[in-house]
């Protein structure tokens, strides 16, 4: 089978909005599912300080794991006013990541949304290996 | 799973009871919509709500249904007490997002010429947007004031009269909150957000009241031909949204751990007499109650707006409550079922609560009228005040619809945009929108949605409510 890079595409859904990831193993899912995440609420680069940080996330198993995690990502921005604008994924099991993220504030001035995301939902969420690669899907509340 | 539709009549289909589902669904709807009802998966996910545990009668679609996450938005479903659950996907992340409309003593005449003004000095001075912060800063004893209190809050503070605490669904006050179970991450969102409108489909509207169908009710609403209305649609902002977030990742963990078998994991869920299920009620109750104090603010603003732009008096103005509803809720109500009355659960995601004359909830003022019921259209086409009537009781327990529904997804509607200047057509229609930015205009644009015309005649139809009046926009600010 021939290998994937990472990528995504935006998912079409009536009422909401969705991503469906690919990536040539776990982390690299996981890492592409938040950079999905964060071209689907803005766009636009700050110059301004950047802050380091590390999480830890846990979840039941690897759909929740994605659950959770894109929540990590979208409780930064929504709560902290956080950007994230790079991540690596250092440690993934199905039920735990560790991650390093770099994160700038957020800038109205720079910074264009696209869209208000509510939050990450369960809907039809599905994280498969697909012999040489992963794949992913997830609907957002918008 | 393949779902089949059976034609009850020309309004009501049914989904018949198969495999796992504990009762039949029944889709409130007409020919035209359900073409496009059946493109989408949303009868897949009215099945899905008829297999939760405790489901009474029916799983029930208001003709704006479609597509949601979990349970479908325009969907109905109530819960015995005892077997029954309570899921926080069943009333979604924007607890109590909702509608409410003021009425004017003002005619169009009068306005129009200052419409540009007005659409402009509201958006200058209602916080609208992704996150947006109003100039509010709640302290944290004082946001569980709002957590508890709702409408009656703002009130106090200012924002608004006591009359308009009966002219609020529950007046305004949800009973059982308790903030002390809400996530440190719930406190902070809610800190800075009462008394914003939010993005996506909310929006503030200045309209005028076009066509009147029915002179005695429309009386009784205090509505006329000709006349000024603003309607006010947005929700519980972050601090909803969190508290949701929360309960659905509790609850989907308990799922797990039970091993329960469930079509969608978002359609987790607690028994409602279950700590869980009582703590989620309690949490939600916070929720509703901020939205409520949010419109209750918001709307304080759009009149000091009016008063000002306008250079009248509160008198001439005459700005004032007609009816303010919440489309995602679940609330404990009693029911006939069978012979008896009970205590249910009845959850409403995107639907709206229409009590009939009578009925022993309604202020006074509305007691022989009946609830109105607000449902906002698109921005280029129109709204609509229904009042509730008898056959919701009967047939819907207590409820009907609350909007136009989405046809198109946000990205079809981009592409149907493109090269299109919407603000521009809009303005051709002699409806002035300001919103802050250029995409959020086209994913609303009016051929995003059904038509309201049509999914108003079904619940007119099927006695679920009356048709009052219809609603033409003149002026909108979006997120």
């Amino acid at each position: 089978m021939a290998t994937q890079p990472p990528g995504y595409a935006f998912l079409d859904h009536t009422a909401d909005l969705g991503i469906n990831v690919r990536g040539e193993d776990l982390k690299s899912l996981f890492e592409t599912a938040a950079k999905a995440l964060m071209h689907l609420i803005l766009e636009g680069e700050s110059q301004a300080k950047t802050t380091d940080m590390n999480i830890t996330v846990s979840g039941q198993d690897l759909p929740d794991l994605l659950v959770r995690w894109l929540g990590e990502i979208l409780y930064l921005f929504e709560g902290e006013g956080l950007v994230v604008t790079f991540v690596r994924i250092g440690f993934i099991s199905p039920t735990r990541l560790d991650a390093a993220l770099r994160t700038v504030p957020f800038d109205p001035a720079v910074h264009k949304i696209h869209h208000e995301i509510k939050a990450v939902t369960y809907h039809q969420i599905q994280v498969t290996e697909k012999g040489s690669f992963w794949e992913a899907q997830v609907i957002f509340d918008t | 799973m393949e779902i089949t539709l059976k034609k009850l009549d020309d309004c009501r289909w049914l989904i018949p009871k198969t495999g796992k589902m504990r009762v039949p669904g029944l889709v409130f709807s007409n020919q035209k919509l359900l073409e496009g009802i059946e493109k989408d998966q949303s009868l897949l996910q009215v099945a899905n709500v008829a297999v939760l545990p405790g489901i009474v009668k029916h799983s029930l679609a208001m003709p704006d249904i479609h597509w949601g996450y979990g349970f479908p938005i325009g969907g109905v479903a109530a819960f015995e007490m005892e077997e029954g659950v309570v899921s926080p996907g069943g009333v979604g992340y924007d607890i109590n997002c909702g509608c409410r409309l003021m009425t004017t003593l003002l005619e169009v005449g009068e306005v129009r010429p200052l419409l540009k003004d007005l659409v402009s000095s509201l958006f200058n001075h209602i916080p609208t947007g992704v996150g947006s912060k109003g100039p509010i800063r709640l302290s944290k004893a004082d946001q569980a004031k709002v957590a508890l209190q709702g409408s009656a809050w703002a009130v106090k503070k200012g924002y608004g009269e006591p009359e308009d605490l009966e002219k609020t669904e529950d007046r305004g006050t949800m009973g059982g909150a308790d903030p002390a179970l809400l996530s440190d991450r719930a406190v902070k969102r809610g800190l800075e957000q009462l008394g914003t409108l939010g993005s996506g489909n909310h929006f503030l509207e200045i309209q005028v009241v076009d066509q009147i169908f029915d002179p005695q009710l429309a009386q009784a609403f205090h509505l006329f031909e000709g006349q000024i209305t603003v309607m006010i649609h947005s929700g519980s902002r972050g601090f909803g949204h969190q508290i949701c977030d929360d309960f659905v990742k509790e609850m989907a963990k308990q799922v797990s751990v039970k091993g329960l078998e469930l079509p969608d994991r978002q359609l987790a869920y607690a028994r409602l007499n279950s700590d869980l299920g009582r703590k989620y009620l309690a949490a939600m109750s916070c929720a509703a109650n901020y939205a409520w104090a949010n419109r209750q603010v918001l709307m304080h603003w759009t009149r000091e707006t009016f008063l000002h732009t306008l250079s009248t008096n509160p008198k001439k103005l005459g700005m004032s409550l007609l009816y303010d509803v919440c489309h995602n809720i679940a609330k404990i109500e009693r029911h006939r079922v069978g012979e008896d009355e009970v205590s249910l659960c009845v959850h409403r995601k995107g639907a709206t609560r229409s009590l009939p004359p009578g009925h022993p909830d309604l202020p006074e003022i509305y007691r022989q009228a009946g609830q109105p019921v607000l449902i906002p259209g698109d921005m280029g086409t129109c709204s609509f005040v229904l009042a509730g009537a008898q056959g919701s009781m009967d047939q819907s327990f207590g409820s009907t619809c609350h909007g136009a529904g989405r046809v198109l997804s946000r990205s079809k509607a981009i592409k149907m945009a493109k090269g299109r200047a919407i603000h521009r057509e809009l303005a051709d229609k002699g409806i002035f929108v300001q919103s802050r930015g250029q995409k959020t205009l086209k994913e609303e644009m009016p051929e995003a949605y059904k038509d309201v015309s049509l999914v108003v005649d079904v619940v007119h139809q099927a006695g679920l409510a009356k048709k009052v009046a219809r609603l033409s926009p003149l002026g909108v600010i979006k997120g």
